[in-house]
């Protein structure tokens, strides 16, 4: 637990290093799809030496996953709004909003969330991220107008194109999940 | 599913935790992109038109004073653009068209700003004049020269131009409106041409009635 602390604040703090924050943000998808998803990623490593410090805090207040997850999904829908990433690069206080959020706000309860949920509220889950991600890259695609100030309009499509990908692949877990049944091949 | 009291009430909070934020983080739903953020702000603060000087298609260099006691009907654009600026500057020339002829010259004038100073030169901006049929006079398309003067305008009036490195920009399209005492007072949808024409159109009847 101690180690994979380390791991994740050391991660977070390397993220945090202004060369490697420019360089991210300056391309539209990985902004979005590297950084953000990295944020959450060193949030959720972080995560895990607190579950275990303060189990009865987690038990008490998020007994059954429901109000992490809600909190999780909030904060990265949050971050998909083209507004968000543009201030994210004009403003300072939103960039710190970001880093601070990301982990803290997403990674920390998604870790303490995902293993209490039912199998269906995973799939439930992953079902409404499908269809945002769909939304998402149909809105950047085709949207007549540049949704960011300042990022190319064929950033923009990249970045379209970079939801309906992921949305594609949730869609392949999804049938795999519904049609495939471990237990026979074990 | 609902049973520990605790949890719905951590529950409860988080969501009146995402009403907040969505609500703060778009200006209370009513901006979802910077652009919308942008011009409601302009619409706010009403910013002055800087002091510049400017060059047109004839070669004439003349400051704002120019205009002194007119309306401006603005849009900027570079004339290499071969996507949004055509169609941006003949949106203009229809706005042109459905205006009341008596206002045009003498409340208000056209005018479109090149923010490529260095490609854009007169006889350049000048056969971009004759392609949208502008008469030069009473809607003039300019360059700004200086080009420190260039940016304090674009930052002023929120103009966001970002080079490809490949010759061409990315930048925000709109109708600004600049009135008598050289205050932005509007800036429009470029794509909704009618909405723009009858709007400047009741401002000047207004200003007129005033006389």
């Amino acid at each position: 637990m101690m180690t994979q602390f380390i791991y994740g604040l050391l991660f977070y703090i390397f993220l945090m290093l202004p060369p490697v924050a420019n360089l991210v943000e300056s391309i539209m998808i990985t902004h979005m799809h590297m950084q953000m998803p990295m944020l959450v990623i060193s949030g959720f490593l972080m995560a895990g030496i607190f579950l275990k410090r303060f189990p009865r805090f987690f038990e008490k207040w998020n007994s059954n996953g429901i109000p992490g997850i809600t909190l999780f999904m909030i904060v990265i829908i949050c971050w998909t709004i083209p507004r968000t990433m543009d201030e994210a690069l004009t403003l300072q206080a939103i960039e710190a909003w970001k880093f601070i959020s990301l982990p803290f706000l997403a990674g920390f309860p998604l870790r303490d969330s995902w293993k209490k949920l039912t199998k269906a509220g995973k799939n439930l889950i992953i079902i409404i991220f499908t269809v945002k991600y769909f939304g998402m890259g149909a809105l950047y695609i085709w949207s007549e107008d540049q949704l960011c100030n300042n990022y190319l309009v064929i950033d923009q499509l990249t970045l379209g194109w970079g939801f309906i990908t992921t949305a594609i692949c949730l869609v392949i877990y999804l049938v795999y999940a519904f049609t495939v049944d471990p237990t026979k091949y074990e | 599913m609902f049973k520990n009291r605790h949890t719905n009430i951590s529950l409860l909070v988080v969501i009146l935790f995402g009403c907040v934020l969505f609500y703060i983080g778009t200006d209370g739903f009513k901006a979802f992109t910077e652009e919308t953020a942008r011009v409601n702000k302009l619409v706010d603060e009403q910013p002055e038109f800087p002091d510049v000087t400017l060059e047109d298609s004839k070669g004439r260099t003349y400051s704002l004073s120019e205009f002194e006691d007119k309306y401006l009907f603005i849009t900027f654009l570079y004339t290499s653009c071969n996507t949004v600026c055509p169609q941006l500057e003949y949106n203009m020339a229809q706005v042109y068209d459905l205006l009341p002829q008596k206002y045009i010259g003498e409340d208000i004038v056209f005018l479109s700003i090149s923010f490529d100073p260095e490609r854009d030169d007169p006889s350049t901006l000048e056969r971009y004049r004759k392609a949208f049929k502008s008469d030069g006079e009473t809607w003039r398309m300019a360059r700004i020269k200086d080009q420190n003067e260039l940016d304090s305008l674009l930052e002023k009036f929120g103009v966001i131009v970002i080079p490809d490195g490949r010759g061409n920009f990315t930048h925000n399209s709109a109708f600004y409106l600049v009135d008598k005492n050289r205050r932005l007072i509007d800036v429009m949808d470029f794509t909704e041409i009618e909405a723009a024409a009858v709007k400047v159109t009741s401002i000047l009847e207004k200003e007129v009635g005033v006389k």
